[in-house]
This record gives structure tokens, C-alpha cells and sequence, in this order.
């Protein structure tokens, strides 16, 4: 939380994910250099450099495969959400095997020419206009640069700096670099391979992030739509208390502004935005510990009552009031941004 | 590409980064109270951390900066 600025706020589990990572990449690598010698004819088979360029682009797009199946996956299911904690790590990590491969590429393609190797990598292939013999090297370039801005304001400077809806957009280019090393890969290394498999394993890797996208876009959308304008003058029907587990939320959605997170801390209610200030993390999909809604994605923490970060902290949310009526839970939908705390509504003999 | 252009693409990609390592060092001595005020006390591996991102995002570093600028005048 933006409260003074460490070079990586390390903690036992962000160790642990760091070494697994650490781990997974040496493995990847070595499995991939090793049948890569096994698995080719010897006359067929690659210079240890070629290997190597080849092993370091093989792991930055599965680790790019991997980052962008984690965000949906955690919104499908609870288990994935460790996952999430320390997926920045993921991405500058993603970033520098992806630099690797590039300056293998440059040395090993461009770096004997005549030409400038930074000039020959834009210049020795000039197709454009073809498909099949397309230049592909220059969407990997362009997906190298988007790695490069995400990985260099990764972060929580810039978090703060940038503001999170600026930041979150930013970061959003992913998608974009995702879809240029697709097709770079594609109109690349598959365009050299006579086995099938590189463009399987490529072509499975994207459709499984096209597929959790859809699903999780799919179950937002029905959530949208769902009839939570049940009544009068804003107040929107949440639900009866027992219905939300002690600590945990039910995310309702107004007709208009942000998506709100109703919990239940023992018999009290309280409403509060479901999007972090960090980086958009869904607070409804937390859980309240030490008397704070506390962020699923990175931890980040709010006082139910006021929306506030507690001290030293100084992010805020808005909240909102709800009352409880027949034992259904009512939530206003006009946020509350004013000074003094938003009470909790009180369940009469509320499930615990 | 022709090598001209590709030589043109290269000069205009380095003279971004260029201007933009100018203003990073100078921000990182000298803007990045202002730029963000939590930052004061940052240590210098935090801000070698950073320097990438100014680097990279000068334009846009420099907005808030003039930014953050125009409304202190005005106060």
C-alpha cells in the first residue's frame, strides 16, 4: 500500500512464488534444450544457439500464456487466487526471457551482416505485403516494447503515479502483445517446423486464454443482468444476511457506477466499492480480516465503515449505506465519500 | 522495410529514449517529490527501479509534472 516505497515488499509466500518461478523457468528451459537434442534427427538438429533463442522464446510465450489465464481463472474459481499475488513478478520475468530471445535473434541472425544488427533485424526480410514470408520479427519487436512498458511501470510508483484506471489501461496493452507474438510465432517458428505440434501447442495456449476470457465475460455479463433493482428511490435488494457467509460478500450492481460489495462481519452489514485502488481487484471476492475488507489480488485493506485504508495508509473507496428490511438486506446505491463513518445495519439474530 | 526507413524507425525510437533518459534523471533529482509526494524518502535502488518507466514514459511524466505545476501557481 502506498506507504513508503521498497524496492519489492517481500513477504514468506512472494519468496516462495519467486522461487517456484525461479524453478518452473530453469526447468522449462532445460526440458526444452534437452528434446530439442533428443527429438531432432542429427542432421536436422539446431545449433546450441539457435536451441537456446528458440527455448527462451518458448518460455516467455508460455509464461505470457500463463499470466493471462490467471486473472479469469481466479475470478472462476477461488483457488487461483494466490496465483495473483505476486503475478507482476511474472511479467518482468516474461519480459527478460523475451529480451533474451531477442538478443539471441539479433546476434545470431543480424549480428554478422553488413548492416547495423538493429537495422538489418527492420531491413534483411522486406515483405510486408506476403503473408507466409511476412517479417515477422518486427511484431515480435513491437510486442518486446509492450513488455518493456509494463514490466518498467510494474511497480506500485506507478500505480500511484499513473492512477489506477490509467495504469490498469496501460497494462491492458497486454492483449496486444499477447496477439502480436501469437502471430509472430505463427508467421515465424511454425512457418519452419515440418512436425504440427508447435502450432498446436501455440494454438491451444491462445485458445485457452480466449476461452476462460469468454467465460468469466460471460458470467460478468449474467451478473450485470441480474435483477438487482428490486427497489424504490436506489435502494437496491442484496438479499437476506444469511445468505452471505460471516466475513465474506455478496457483489451487487447498480444501475449505474461501480459494482458494490455487501458483507456481512457477524450481525453487521456494511457496503463498500468492489474495486480496489490498487489495481481494480474485485473487494467483493475478499474477505474481511482484522475488521478490514481485504483485497483478494494483492491484500490491500479498507475500514468497512469508511472506506479507508487504516493508518499509514491513505487509500479510500466509497461506501454505502444499506438498512435490512423483512430480513432482506437493502443497499443504497449513491456512494457516500463524506467524513463520518456509514453505521453497519445490524441482522436481529443474524447466521453466524 | 528499406534500410532507410528502417534506419529512420531506429533514429526516432532512440531519440525518444534519449530525450526520455534526460528526463528521467532530472526528475529522479529534482521532480520526484512533486511527481509523488510518498516518494520523498526513496531509496536509490527504488529509483534506478523507476528510472525505465520515466524513461519510457516522458510524455506523459512530463504532463503531470506541468500539471501538478499549473495548479501549486494557482493556489
Amino acid at each position: 500500500m502506498a506507504h513508503g516505497y521498497r524496492l519489492v515488499q517481500w513477504t514468506p509466500f512472494k519468496k516462495r512464488y519467486d522461487l517456484a518461478l525461479l524453478l518452473g523457468v530453469v526447468v522449462f528451459l532445460g526440458a526444452y534444450l534437452v528434446a530439442g537434442l533428443a527429438f531432432t534427427p542429427p542432421g536436422d538438429r539446431p545449433l546450441p544457439i539457435q536451441l537456446a533463442l528458440r527455448a527462451f522464446g518458448a518460455a516467455a510465450f508460455a509464461l505470457l500464456t500463463l499470466i493471462l489465464l490467471i486473472g479469469p481463472l481466479a475470478r472462476l474459481s477461488p483457488r487461483f487466487t494466490p496465483l495473483l499475488y505476486n503475478r507482476r513478478h511474472l511479467g518482468v520475468t516474461c519480459f527478460g526471457l523475451a529480451l533474451a530471445h531477442a538478443g539471441l535473434v539479433g546476434l545470431w541472425y543480424h549480428g554478422f551482416s553488413d548492416l547495423n544488427p538493429l537495422v538489418s533485424l527492420l531491413a534483411s526480410n522486406p515483405r510486408y505485403s506476403s503473408i507466409q514470408g511476412f517479417p515477422f520479427e518486427s511484431l515480435g519487436l513491437v510486442a518486446l516494447l509492450i513488455l518493456f512498458v509494463m514490466a518498467a511501470t510494474s511497480h506500485d510508483f506507478w500505480n500511484n503515479v499513473l492512477g489506477p484506471n490509467m495504469w490498469k489501461a496501460l497494462h491492458m496493452l497486454v492483449y496486444w502483445a499477447y496477439g502480436l507474438v501469437v502471430v509472430h510465432v505463427m508467421l515465424g517458428a511454425v512457418q519452419g517446423e515440418k512436425s504440427a505440434v508447435y502450432a498446436a501447442v501455440v494454438g491451444v495456449g491462445a485458445g485457452l486464454v480466449a476461452l476462460v476470457h469468454v467465460l468469466v465475460g460471460a458470467r460478468e455479463a449474467r451478473r450485470d443482468a441480474r435483477a438487482d433493482i428490486a427497489a424504490a428511490d436506489g435502494w437496491l435488494r442484496v438479499g437476506p444476511p444469511d445468505e452471505i457467509a460471516d466475513g465474506r460478500a455478496r457483489i451487487v450492481t447498480p444501475p449505474t457506477g461501480e459494482r458494490i460489495a455487501v458483507f456481512r462481519d457477524g450481525a453487521a452489514i456494511h457496503a463498500i466499492s468492489n474495486v480496489c485502488r490498487h489495481q481494480g481487484g474485485p473487494l467483493g471476492e475478499g474477505r474481511i480480516v482484522d475488521g478490514c475488507v481485504t483485497c483478494p489480488w494483492h491484500g490491500f485493506q479498507y475500514r468497512p465503515q469508511d472506506g479507508r485504508s487504516p493508518a499509514p495508509f491513505t487509500e479510500r473507496v466509497a461506501v454505502y449505506r444499506t438498512r435490512i428490511e423483512d430480513g432482506v438486506i437493502f443497499v443504497h446505491g449513491e456512494p457516500v465519500f463524506g467524513d463520518e463513518d456509514v453505521p453497519p445495519s445490524v441482522t436481529a439474530g443474524a447466521a453466524t | 522495410m528499406a534500410e532507410r526507413s528502417a534506419e529512420i524507425v531506429w533514429l526516432l525510437l532512440g531519440g525518444y529514449l534519449a530525450v526520455g533518459l534526460l528526463v528521467a534523471g532530472l526528475t529522479l533529482l529534482f521532480g520526484l517529490r512533486r511527481l509523488e509526494p510518498g516518494a520523498s524518502a526513496m531509496p536509490l535502488a527504488v529509483r534506478l527501479l523507476i528510472a525505465p518507466g520515466l524513461t519510457a514514459l516522458w510524455p506523459l511524466v512530463l504532463a503531470r509534472l506541468m500539471g501538478l505545476r499549473a495548479q501549486e501557481d494557482r493556489r
